[in-house]
C-alpha cells in the first residue's frame, strides 16, 4: 500500500505519471469537490478526464466546456465576492487543469487540479465562516488517498 | 457626506475647473486626433464617443462660469444648461465608455490631458449621482468593508493559509519594520490567490523582508474609479497608516492597474502630505532585484509570449521597461504587439468599465482592437500585470474564440525560480 503523507511525496508521485495516468487522477481529485460546483458542464469534462481511452477530439472539447465554464462562474472586478459560487469556479478551473494538455501547466495538470481543487474547498470554509482550515486540510488528506489508491490500483 | 444632488454636483464640477483645465478646453482645436485615439471609438465609430466629446458637461460649466461670451450668453439665458437629464444622457459616456487609459492625452496636439479632465468630470458626475450603479456598490463595500469585492481579513486569512501550504513558506502579516509591505488587490485574493504564494517564493529566494498587513491589505481604490476624491483619499489613507505603523521602507503595489495609479501618483495628493516611504508596482521590485542578481532563473518559457501594457502601469505610471527585461529572463520567443508600451491599446474593462455590467456587450466589442493586434504577430501566449486586464483579457479572447493563455508575469518569473538548494544553478 502506497503512503503517501505530505505534499513532496504526492508531488513526486505525480511527476512520476505519464500525462494520460496525471488526467486520470486529476479528474479523480475534481470529482471529489464536484458537489461544490452546479455546473453541470463540469461533470461532463470531468467525465471525459477520467477515461484513458479519451480522444483527442473530446479532450479538446472538454477544455473548451472548462474554460466556459471558469469564465462564467469568476467573480468580476468590484462585484460583491460569493464564496460559495467562488468555489463553483476554482472547480472549474481544476477541472481546465485536468485536460490541458501536458507541458502548458507548472507542476503539471494533475497537481495545477489538486490546488485548484483546494481552493474550492477553502472557498467553501469561508463561505461557511469555518473555523481555522480543517476543511481545506481535509481536502489536501483526501488527495492522498485518492493518488495512493490509484497508484495500488 | 450629503446625498447626491443636481446643485452638488454642478458645484463639484465647478470646483474642479482649474487652471489646466480651463487651458485645456481653451486649446482644443476640433482636430479630432482623440477620436482615433480611443478604442471606444475605433472600433464602433460612433461620433460621441469622441474623447473630448465626453467632456461636454465639465465643457459647459466652464464656458458658461469661466469665459466672458460664455457669462453673456448665460445672462441672456443663452447658454447651455447642464441639468440631471443632460448628466444622465452623459453617464455611460463618462463610465461605460471611457476606461481613463490616457491614449487619447497622448496624441493631443495641443497638450491636453483628456484623462485628467474625464477623472475630474467624474467627480461632478459623482456627487449628482450620476454614476453606475455598480460602482456605487464598489465604493460603498470598500469604504464600510475594507474591500470594493467584499473580502474580509479572515478570507485572507484562510487564503493566506492555503497559499502557504501550496508554496511550503510562512507568510509574513503585521512584521513591524519588514523592507517591503504588500498590498493585494481583492482581483487577487479571490481569483488569484496564486499571486500571493508566487511573491512569497519569489521573496523568499531573493531574501527580501516583507510583510502583509491585517489593517490595510486592500490596494484597490474605487474612489478613484467612481471619482470621489474624499473616498479615495480615506482608502489610500488606509494603507499610508498601515505602513507607517509598520515602519517599512516602501509599499509595494500589487499587479493591479489603477491600485498603482492610486497609491503611487495621486496618493500624495489625496492626503495632503507625502509619504514617509516609497511606493513600487510590484514589477518594479522584481527589476530591482534582477538587476541585484537576487533573481535567479532557470529555463524558459517556449511558447510565442508577448505583453499586454496595463495602462495605468505602463503609459500612466511609467513602468515599461522592467516587464520587458524581467521577460527577457523567461520568455525564449517574445515579440511585441503593434504600437506597445505607452501607446498600447487599453484591455478596454479599466476605469471602473469591468464592474459596470451595462458595458459589458460595449468592452467586448471594443476587445476587437486587441484582437487585431494579436493576430498580427500570432502569439501563443499573453503575459501581464493586471488582475483585471486579465480577467477581461480572459473573456474576451473566449469571446473572440482565440486560444491564447493568460499569465501574471510576478507568477512567471516564481515558476522559473531556481531552487534554493541545491544553490549554484542557474542564471540571473
Amino acid at each position: 500500500m502506497t503512503a503517501i503523507s505530505n505534499d513532496t511525496e504526492f508531488r513526486q508521485a505525480l511527476d512520476r505519471l505519464d500525462t494520460i495516468r496525471q488526467r486520470v487522477v486529476a479528474a479523480r481529485f475534481v470529482e471529489h469537490v464536484l458537489p461544490l460546483s452546479n455546473d453541470e458542464r463540469l461533470a461532463m469534462v470531468t467525465r471525459t478526464a477520467a477515461r484513458r481511452d479519451a480522444p483527442d477530439s473530446e479532450l479538446v472539447a472538454a477544455l473548451g466546456s472548462a474554460r466556459a465554464a471558469t469564465f462564467d462562474s469568476h467573480t468580476r472586478c468590484g462585484s460583491e465576492g460569493d464564496w460559495s459560487e467562488q468555489a463553483g469556479y476554482f472547480v472549474a478551473r481544476a477541472a481546465a487543469a485536468a485536460v490541458t494538455p501536458a507541458g502548458q501547466l507548472p507542476g503539471g495538470s494533475a497537481w495545477q487540479a489538486a490546488v485548484a481543487s483546494r481552493m474550492a474547498r477553502t472557498c467553501e470554509s469561508i463561505s461557511q465562516d469555518a473555523a481555522a482550515d480543517n476543511p481545506a486540510n481535509e481536502e489536501i488528506e483526501a488527495q492522498y488517498s485518492i493518488l495512493s489508491e490509484f497508484l495500488d490500483s | 457626506m450629503s446625498g447626491p444632488t443636481l446643485e452638488r454636483g454642478i458645484n463639484t464640477l465647478r470646483e474642479q475647473i482649474d487652471a489646466p483645465v480651463a487651458a485645456f478646453f481653451n486649446s482644443c482645436v476640433h482636430c479630432g486626433l482623440c477620436a482615433e485615439a480611443c478604442l471606444f471609438y475605433t472600433e464602433t465609430r460612433a461620433p460621441e464617443y469622441t474623447p473630448i466629446h465626453k467632456l461636454e458637461p465639465l465643457r459647459r460649466v466652464w464656458k458658461s462660469e469661466y469665459t466672458f461670451l460664455g457669462r453673456l450668453a448665460s445672462a441672456m439665458g443663452l447658454g447651455k444648461k447642464v441639468d440631471d437629464a443632460l448628466l444622465e444622457e452623459w453617464e455611460p459616456l463618462v463610465y461605460d465608455s471611457c476606461t481613463m487609459c490616457g491614449r487619447c492625452s497622448m496624441v493631443c496636439p495641443v497638450g491636453n490631458d483628456i484623462a485628467y479632465m474625464i477623472r475630474k468630470l467624474r467627480e461632478g458626475m459623482a456627487a449628482s449621482g450620476h454614476a453606475p450603479g455598480g460602482l456605487i456598490a464598489a465604493t460603498r463595500r470598500a469604504v464600510t468593508i475594507g474591500s470594493p469585492m467584499g473580502v474580509k481579513l479572515p478570507a485572507l486569512q484562510a487564503q493566506i493559509r492555503h497559499a502557504e501550504k501550496e508554496c511550503g513558506l510562512k507568510i509574513p502579516v503585521d512584521v513591524e519594520g519588514a523592507d517591503y509591505l504588500c498590498t493585494l488587490s481583492s482581483m487577487e485574493i479571490m481569483n488569484f490567490p496564486e499571486y500571493i504564494s508566487a511573491i512569497a517564493r519569489i521573496f523568499d529566494h531573493a531574501g527580501v523582508s516583507w510583510t502583509l498587513s491585517s489593517e490595510g491589505f486592500e490596494a484597490t481604490n474605487s474612489g478613484i474609479q467612481i471619482g470621489v476624491s474624499e473616498i479615495a483619499a480615506e482608502l489610500v489613507g488606509r494603507v499610508v497608516k498601515a505602513a507607517e505603523r509598520l515602519k517599512v521602507k516602501a509599499v509595494i503595489s500589487p499587479e493591479c492597474g489603477h491600485a498603482y495609479m492610486a497609491i503611487r501618483w495621486e496618493g500624495p495628493n489625496l492626503i495632503g502630505r507625502p509619504y514617509g516611504f516609497k511606493v513600487l508596482h510590484i514589477l518594479e521590485l522584481l527589476d530591482e532585484l534582477r538587476k541585484q542578481g537576487q533573481l535567479r532563473i532557470s529555463g524558459k518559457e517556449s511558447q510565442r509570449l508577448t505583453y499586454h501594457d496595463p495602462c495605468q502601469i505602463s503609459r500612466r505610471g511609467g513602468v515599461v521597461e522592467q516587464p520587458r527585461k524581467l521577460l527577457n529572463m523567461v520568455a525564449e520567443d517574445f515579440v511585441e504587439m503593434p504600437e506597445a508600451g505607452t501607446m498600447n491599446w487599453c484591455c478596454g474593462a479599466g476605469g471602473g468599465v469591468s464592474t459596470n455590467e451595462r458595458a459589458d456587450d460595449l468592452r467586448l466589442k471594443v476587445f476587437n482592437r486587441k484582437k487585431v493586434q494579436l493576430d498580427a504577430i500570432q502569439a501563443e501566449g499573453m503575459v501581464s500585470a493586471c488582475s483585471n486586464c486579465r480577467i477581461h483579457l480572459e473573456d474576451g479572447l473566449e469571446k473572440y474564440h482565440m486560444d491564447i493563455p493568460v499569465l501574471s508575469l510576478t507568477e512567471t518569473i516564481a515558476e522559473h525560480l531556481v531552487d534554493k538548494t541545491p544553490a549554484g544553478e542557474g542564471s540571473s
